[in-house]
């Protein structure tokens, strides 16, 4: 099979240091594509691999934002200029009336914002995947540490790899078909 | 975001045994294997408790509420208390959850799944309950800000509408939150499925989730936030509905200490609930080796903390009624003690307060038979107190001549009945589809004992 139609090339390891080892070997060699697939978070993986900032709690604070302004302007709108009542001259716009509805609409957007910022942000629903096909792959979900290089990266080369990954002591390797 | 473990936690809060596959496959086979005998009957039984709510409802909308007791003076009955005593039970499963990640405590992981499952279904509960009380249930959408020919909108400045704004983005918010902490463990039961159904099933709804480093970030930064907003929340949900009553002129409800009285209320119930579901899922899933003493012991000492909290709103509560001015309040809270519903408001507190002393004990804590004994009279004073606070102020409000006490019928405690079967349910079935242990978060302990 050749490099051109991989998504790439898998390896396990049965323990998160031999994961995070072998993360910084290929660093050390200049191999960009990698990502690890694992059954929990691993403290310290994440400094090995290529990774941008997420923006999630930004966008979970504009969501906030967004769901206190709003909240107040269905309340005030309603109150204040769809069908204003005189409560003995006491203002239209009653905001202490209004903190609790709004308090709550905020905390609602704000949730909503990261519960659908998470599922954009990590491409997910994607009930389809390459890393789906490899029967290896499974055991990222239970007890198995799974690194993977991409095809895209320039100096992916499986061969090479696969000896890489069997020195670093990976229990199996697989190549993925795209 | 994990759970800091000391050493002598770490071996207490998972058996030694546990290795990351054994608790991947055991949790996941509860789910993938056929059910157990129990789950069975249990089920039955809910199911037949379901069709005593559907009987009652039925006839409820058939004929009115009057099928009920309510009447003036006590216009708020069995609905009412019952409203609030599921929607403190629900509070309960967020505190756990919510307010125990915040404080990274190792013991809440193994029980998160079980506290937040019986969130959802008390939640359902505690929001039929006052579609049923408005008695013209099919115009419950009223309460909706939506554009209408009427030109009317909800009235915001009413206790009552920010009761059902706090309701509806409670449910919403808890939904959300149980999804983002439930989807890794999909995945892991997606892959251990074997029949093509179940495949499907698990594969659709755990969306595809591969555990990558990006992932786990990202839902990690999520959870988090998300945790940290439901703790408020879970506070300001039951609060406000302490400022239903607060805000009404009625004697015995007119009080600035409602909202933490109800929050301290919530912390107690909601704990007993957790507990008395925790222990038969121990025992009937075989959870020994990650459920352990540890846990039990755990909710049994914030259970404890609930009860004492509970009780100092009591204390301030007779001491408001004889230390005031006020006439009525000082009937009422006298008829209260020493009337026709004096033996409900001992009740509920020897059940609340006195019993749950024992607690202080370590071998009451340890002692599951006791745990669960103290729990149910927990729920039921819980549910006394509800009682007690909506009817029996009611029952000797402002007018001497409005005077009155009010008798369930057969139809107020099938609805109670009822509404139990509904939870049940529910949680049944979340029992048998869903797995009751986050296996993620468990397997971040299991690790990070290995790793020590």
């Amino acid at each position: 099979m050749s490099a051109a139609e991989l998504y790439g090339i898998i390896a396990s390891f049965p323990t998160s240091d031999a994961v995070k080892e072998a993360a910084r070997q290929l660093r050390a060699q200049g191999i960009r594509a990698v990502e690890a697939y694992t059954p929990c978070p691993v403290e310290g993986l994440d400094a090995l691999l290529p990774q941008r900032r997420t923006r999630l709690p930004l966008l979970i604070f504009l969501g906030a934002v967004f769901g206190a302004v709003w909240g107040w302007f269905i309340q005030v709108w309603d109150e204040m200029l769809n069908f204003p009542i005189n409560v003995g001259g006491r203002p239209h716009n009653s905001w202490p009336a209004f903190v609790v509805s709004t308090f709550e609409f905020t905390l609602l957007c704000a949730v909503a914002a990261g519960f659908f910022g998470l599922f954009v942000s990590c491409r997910l629903p994607r009930l389809s995947h390459p890393l789906f096909a490899v029967p290896e792959f499974d055991a990222a979900s239970r007890d198995r540490f799974i690194l993977c290089v991409a095809a895209r990266d320039p100096r992916f080369e499986p061969h090479e790899l696969r000896h890489i990954f069997e020195r670093q002591g990976a229990e199996a390797v697989a190549e993925v078909p795209a | 975001m994990t759970a800091t473990l000391d050493e002598t936690d770490a071996m207490r809060v998972v058996a030694p045994g546990v290795t990351l596959r054994s608790l991947s496959e055991e949790v996941s086979a509860r789910v993938l294997r056929p059910a157990p005998r129990w789950w069975w009957i249990g089920f039955g039984v809910s199911l037949l408790l379901l069709l005593v709510l559907v009987v009652a409802v039925a006839w409820l909308f058939i004929n009115g509420i009057g099928v009920w007791g309510v009447e003036i003076p006590v216009a708020w009955g069995l609905a009412i208390a019952e409203y609030v005593w599921w929607i403190a039970l629900a509070s309960g499963g967020t505190i756990v959850s919510a307010l125990f990640y915040l404080t990274r405590s190792p013991w809440r992981s193994a029980i998160n799944r079980i506290a937040e499952s019986m969130m959802l279904a008390a939640a359902a509960c505690a929001g039929l309950m006052p579609i049923l009380h408005i008695g013209r249930p099919g115009l419950f959408y009223w309460l909706f800000p939506y554009s209408n020919v009427m030109g009317v909108w909800p009235q915001f400045r009413s206790p009552l509408l920010w009761d059902f704004v706090c309701l509806l983005c409670y449910i919403l918010m808890s939904l959300m939150f149980y999804y983002v902490g439930l989807l890794p463990d999909l995945a892991t039961v997606r892959d251990l499925a074997r029949t093509r159904t179940k495949q499907l099933f698990y594969g659709v709804i755990a969306l595809g989730w591969r555990g990558s480093s990006v992932h786990w970030r990202r839902q990690r930064t999520v959870y988090f936030i998300m945790a940290a907003i439901m703790a408020p929340m879970v506070i300001s949900v039951h609060s406000v509905v302490g400022l239903d009553f607060a805000g009404g002129l009625t004697p015995g409800w007119h009080s600035t200490q409602f909202p933490p009285y109800f929050f301290f209320g919530a912390i107690v119930s909601g704990l007993a609930l957790v507990i008395m579901l925790t222990i038969p899922i121990r025992h009937g899933y075989h959870f020994e080796d990650i459920i352990t003493e540890y846990h039990l012991n755990a909710l049994g000492k914030v259970m404890l903390v609930g009860s004492v909290m509970l009780g100092y709103a009591y204390l301030w509560e007779a001491w408001g009624a004889y230390y005031g001015s006020d006439v009525a309040t000082r009937t009422m809270f006298n008829a209260r003690v020493f009337g026709f519903y004096a033996p409900s408001y001992w009740a509920k507190l020897v059940l609340n307060i006195l019993i749950p002393q024992l607690l202080w004990l370590p071998r009451v804590r340890r002692s599951e038979i006791l745990l669960f004994l103290i729990s149910l009279g927990v729920i039921v004073g819980m549910w006394l107190e509800r009682f007690v606070i909506v009817v029996t102020s009611l029952h000797r409000n402002d007018m001497p001549a409005e005077w009155g006490n009010f008798y369930p019928t057969l139809w107020d405690w099938a609805t109670l009945a009822g509404s139990i079967g509904l939870f049940l349910t529910l949680f049944f079935l979340m029992l048998r589809l869903l797995p009751m242990v986050s296996i993620a978060e468990m397997r971040e302990i299991v690790e990070q004992k290995s790793a020590r």
